[in-house]
């Protein structure tokens, strides 16, 4: 631990001196970058991706950016779009790993074959040594955003701004996720600790089968009194339930308490009225922007950061959402805000 | 007695009315609840629904796999119609009409191109579900209070005493569907068709027509539901509807339907959504494993459809 603090912070350096070497470097070179995501356009996420690396191109003219997405986590889609992407011989692929065994050999051939390869978003959860030899891993930690999220809660509790938890059920909508799986550990182990026990529930992407799955759980487990909804869009739909079950999930110092993840308008706006407690930030933008200069300082150079960049967890809460509102609505708009705000 | 056990639901009947009485013993408390009853209901309207489309297009030995995105398109549709001040009323002739396309432009591809309903509906599927994500940009905005609390919304998603209103309309749409199909010269020849479609039209029954309305019967039935689901809870996603396919004909062959056509009831479509339902709620509520339960919601669906075939056949050889 006392070893990784130091390399980490080298990384961040190296991450933010990129930018002010960019403009140096930015002359005419030639690249093509992809990036293959499972964040489409059904996710409010892709926005800020999009944008980055639209702002990545404007600072090196040469260099041509692709974004190719599926509009879920389905890893055979994603497998053949990936696929499709290595077909054309890029300079390079940021990816996610959203399943390691499944990605391993697609990628490990790609990068054989001279294209180098940084992941992001979701990194390869296996022990150093054993992950797929990509160059860097850009992006939020799945696991702490879970443990964090779950600290925090704790404390606001402690401090008599929320429940105590008793116990949690983690709302999940997609069992094949693996970062999804990443985020309920990290949650399972911060309320470990203080010897509160949580529930995975798969409740389906589908709102009406969600709240379907989520009143029966609720209405059978009534020592549940937290429910963290690992994606933002969820969290609508959780309130909602609670709130017609007559759990009083508006926050108070009693009855449901809403944590979801993100800074979508959906988590933002869900704090802002006292619907949620906390959310969080993963550093979208970055994890657009920085795998794009890795790769491109890959080509160019050789060089790229020795450990993983890590963009997030920030937790966001009643104290800072209006800092957060007024960040997201300069990226996504003020008509975008509002027409991503389901609640 | 004899005619009973000679239905084609027979199996559903049986295993909905073993479901109630071993829930009622099992846990009554949980059974009974309110909340419970709610839940069930709420969402054996909207499942039930989307299953009696269904059910009109198998019953032509065809399938609908576009319905979990027609549901979503059209209850999109509705909702962003929503916010832009149009009334109820409207926004909901101007979405169910929408599904009506939708269900005439599959019937014409399958009918007057002669391909495969299946390969149709899923060219449909993904078209729609991708419309939507085009359409919204992953952001779409839940129905407006005011127009939750307008009297046409409340009657498609508000409560009369201790029922939902959605569950009462599926009942008296189930009964309805129920009398066109084995009272009315149309149900005659939709079984026709679906029995034997070169006897069906020797006989002079026009096997395009009749087929064609079972498309839109099915896109209009899964409009309905989306907009029945979204008057009674709000908030949406472009998720809406996702996988709702599977379950509409998860539902419509344990109520019995043959899929090869010719052979179903609407109400064991109906006791299909509902089984499939309760068994889902009540498998969480008797604290199966949260994460377990969708492989169990499938062990009790194919043991329902194994039952039912075996006392089909049995039945048959009396």
């Amino acid at each position: 631990m006392i070893k990784q603090v130091p390399l980490r912070l080298l990384a961040g350096i190296f991450a933010l001196c990129f930018p002010l070497v960019g403009a140096v470097f930015a002359q005419s070179d030639h690249y093509r970058f992809v990036m293959v995501s499972h964040i489409g356009s059904s996710d409010a996420n892709m926005n800020w991706l999009t944008s980055s690396m639209k702002t990545f191109e404007e600072k090196y003219p040469g260099v041509k950016t692709e974004y190719l997405s599926t509009n879920d986590s389905n890893l055979q889609s994603f497998i053949a779009i990936l696929n499709q992407a290595i077909a054309t011989h890029p300079d390079g692929i940021a990816v996610p790993i959203l399943n390691s065994q499944a990605l391993e050999p697609i990628l490990s051939r790609a990068i054989s074959s001279g294209i180098p390869v940084v992941a992001f978003n979701i990194p390869d959860s296996r022990p150093e040594g054993e992950r797929i030899p990509y160059l860097t891993y850009v992006g939020g930690d799945e696991y702490l955003t879970g443990l964090k999220l779950g600290e925090h809660a704790i404390e606001l509790a402690n401090a008599g701004k929320a429940p105590k938890p008793v116990k949690v059920v983690c709302a999940n909508h997609d069992a094949t996720h693996q970062g999804l799986k990443a985020r309920v550990r990290g949650m399972t182990e911060a309320m470990k600790k203080i010897g509160v026990s949580t529930d995975e529930l798969i409740i389906g992407a589908d709102p009406a089968k969600a709240r379907s799955v989520l009143q029966s759980y609720l209405s059978s487990h009534k020592d549940v009194n937290y429910i963290f909804c690992v994606a933002s869009w969820t969290a609508p739909w959780a309130y909602n339930v609670a709130d017609q079950m007559g759990l009083k999930p508006k926050l108070a110092d009693k009855g449901m308490t809403i944590m979801t993840v993100d800074d979508s308008p959906d988590a933002l706006q869900g704090i802002k009225d006292g619907k949620v407690l906390e959310c969080n930030s993963q550093g979208f933008w970055l994890q657009g922007y920085l795998p794009m200069e890795v790769l491109y300082f890959y080509k160019k150079m050789g060089m790229y950061p020795l450990k993983d960049v890590i963009t997030g967890p920030v937790v966001i809460d009643e104290s800072n959402v209006d800092n957060w509102i007024k960040f997201v609505k300069n990226i996504v708009g003020e008509e975008g805000y509002k027409k991503q705000n389901t609640w | 007695m004899r005619k009973l056990l000679k239905r084609p639901d027979v199996g559903v009947i049986f295993g909905c009315i073993f479901l109630f009485a071993l829930f009622s013993i099992w846990n009554p408390r949980q059974w009974f609840d309110p909340s419970t009853i709610s839940n069930i209901s709420q969402y054996t309207a909207i499942l039930g629904l989307l299953a009696i489309g269904q059910t009109f297009v198998i019953l032509v030995r065809e399938i609908d796999l576009s319905v979990g995105s027609v549901y979503g398109m059209v209850g999109i549709t509705f909702a962003g119609l929503e916010n832009s001040n149009v009334s109820v009323v409207v926004s909901f002739i101007v979405a169910m009409l929408f599904a009506v396309v939708i269900g005439l432009v599959n019937a014409i591809v399958v009918v007057r191109g002669k391909l495969s309903s299946m390969i149709v509906t899923l060219g449909g599927l993904f078209f729609y579900r991708g419309l939507i994500y085009v359409t919204t940009h992953g952001g779409v905005t839940g129905v407006p209070e005011a127009a939750r609390s307008d009297w046409f919304a409340q009657l498609l998603g508000g409560h009369f005493l201790w029922a939902e209103n959605g569950f009462l309309l599926l009942l008296l749409l189930g009964f309805i569907c129920a009398l066109l199909l084995y009272e009315m010269r149309f149900g005659n020849h939709l079984l026709s068709v679906g029995g034997d479609p070169d006897s069906a039209a020797s006989q002079g029954i026009p096997v395009d027509r009749i087929k064609t309305i079972a498309f839109c019967l099915s896109s209009c039935f899964a409009g309905l539901s989306a907009i029945v689901t979204l008057a009674n809870q709000p908030e949406t996603s472009v998720s809406l509807g996702t996988g709702m396919e599977l379950e509409s004909i998860a539902a419509v062959v344990v109520g019995g339907t043959l899929l090869t056509g010719g052979k179903g009831t609407i109400l064991g479509t109906i006791l299909g959504a509902f089984f499939f339902t309760a068994v889902r709620a009540q498998m969480i509520a008797l604290g199966a494993p949260p994460s377990w339960y969708v492989s169990f919601v499938g062990i009790a669906l194919l043991v329902v459809v194994t039952i039912n075939t075996i006392l089909s056949k049995r039945l048959r050889s009396i």
